[in-house]
């Protein structure tokens, strides 16, 4: 039971994840247009949804679902050790598997520490008040796009936002493809696809992401 | 041929084990890697020293019985093959060959090389057969099974049970094991009276057993001797679903 049921959550609430970033991601390029329709689009859209109480719902959810997720991974992880005890003296498994396949765990912990950089820089600031104050813009929406863009004009900052989608499409690429498996998708051409898919879906993740913060410093 | 074999060497299954080389010559490039084995052993019995303990049966690739840790790779450096179809021709002369016994919590080492691989065989027993009254063997063409459904299940049935998935997983899971032995008769008819039980009762004895998560990496499928496929695990853990929600 737990051989599954674990498994099973880690699955169902990265997919779930998998659907947010699409969202996210689309929501970033409006970054990409001309600063002024940029700075009004961004801040309404932002408004429109911290306003929501369906949205709300959807936040509560994403909340639960990257708990869940690494604490899943977390336990995994522990009954994995237990079951391999001793490793390998010589060890050639990138001669099977795929790097990223072999260390999910690893690549998690460098995508849970942009999490948390993420939270503090935006999140902590908009939604909880914390550290300097957020201004409104001309129309009176809190304006999140002078946070966006004040962040990446720090070079440090969007070297370590684009750096760390590294990992994250590392990530994705082996968790979109697992996940369909371990919820019991076993269709053999499905699955043909679903890697080309997951390959396709973690570069445009992975780039997109990475490319923004670039676009936004040199604007 | 010469070659320099680092053998794990373990007297006891609680005991300290640990690395020793053996520097072999006289070998030959077309022995078989057990016949290598063999080799070294004809030495040590000349030596008057302890032979190194490894398991094998048929020595033609079907019993599943050897079974080693070869530079890196189960089964050695090639993909799909079992120890005793591995041929001194793939090292080079005067290599440097580490051999290491399966690692597993849930299969323990007995001695040197050998691991006690019984952890499958109580999986087995928990629903690897099917319950029918016993006498003649009944009428090949009794039941039709289209060629579709005879071809994947006789896919699944090829697993000889060697242990390379959970060797080379870093898991030591025994997903892809269990899953074949389960898929195997879940997909004939003749499997379909016990089919829940079959799934529910052999997967709660490899989780029983201390095998660990299947995720997905892949590698079981590239060194399994038989080639079965990693879909396998994936259709166990849908019938897993059928018969949690059905049962």
């Amino acid at each position: 039971m737990e051989l599954f049921f674990r498994k099973s959550i880690i699955a169902a609430t990265g997919l779930f994840l998998c659907i947010f970033l699409i969202v996210h991601l689309s929501a970033n390029c409006i970054l990409l247009l001309p600063e002024d329709i940029a700075r009004e689009l961004y801040n309404s859209y932002s408004t429109t949804l911290r306003e929501n109480p369906l949205i709300k719902l959807v936040a509560y959810a994403l909340y639960l679902s990257i708990i869940l997720h690494v604490v899943y991974a977390l336990l995994v992880t522990l009954r994995n050790r237990k079951a391999k005890p001793t490793k390998y003296a010589l060890n050639h498994s990138n001669e099977n598997s795929s790097w990223a396949s072999q260390n999910m765990g690893l690549i998690g912990i460098f995508i849970l520490l942009f999490i948390v950089v993420h939270l503090a820089n935006f999140w902590a600031r908009i939604k909880l008040g914390m550290g300097e104050a957020v201004g409104t813009d001309a129309f009176g929406y809190v304006d999140v796009y002078e946070v966006t863009s004040s962040l990446f004009h720090n070079i440090y900052y969007v070297i370590f936002y684009s750096l760390l989608m590294i990992p994250l499409g590392l990530h994705l690429h082996h968790g979109l493809k697992s996940a369909f498996k371990t919820l019991g998708f076993y269709h053999k051409s499905g699955l043909d696809l679903l890697a080309e898919v997951a390959v396709v879906y973690a570069a445009i993740m992975s780039i997109g992401f990475g490319v923004i913060p670039f676009i936004v410093y040199f604007k | 041929m010469k070659a320099t074999f680092r053998i794990w060497r373990q007297d006891t299954p609680n005991g300290q084990g640990g690395f020793k080389d053996y520097e072999v010559d006289g070998l030959n490039a077309d022995m078989s890697f057990l016949e290598a084995l063999d080799h070294l052993n004809e030495i040590l019995v000349l030596r008057n020293e302890k032979v190194v303990a490894f398991e094998y049966d048929c020595r033609e690739g079907i019993c599943g019985q050897c079974g080693v840790y070869i530079n890196g790779r189960a089964h050695g450096p090639h993909e799909n093959i079992t120890t005793c179809q591995l041929h001194m021709r793939s090292f080079e002369d005067g290599a440097t060959i580490v051999i290491e016994p399966w690692r597993a919590d849930a299969f323990p080492i007995i001695k040197d090389l050998i691991v006690d691989r019984s952890a499958f065989d109580r999986i087995i027993e928990q629903g690897g057969y099917i319950s029918a009254k016993t006498g003649t063997a009944p009428e090949a063409n009794a039941i039709p099974i289209g060629k579709e459904i005879s071809d994947r299940a006789m896919d699944a049935a090829a697993c000889i049970g060697c242990g390379a998935c959970v060797a080379t997983c870093k898991n030591a899971s025994a997903a892809l094991f269990t899953s074949a032995k389960i898929n195997h008769l879940n997909s004939l008819p003749q499997g379909q009276p016990e089919a829940h039980k079959r799934v529910l009762e052999m997967t709660a004895q490899m989780e029983k057993e201390g095998f660990g998560h299947c995720t997905f990496t892949g590698a079981c499928e590239v060194e399994c001797p038989e080639g079965i496929s990693i879909v396998n695990i994936a259709e166990m853990n849908a019938r897993y679903l059928k018969a949690k929600l059905f049962s």
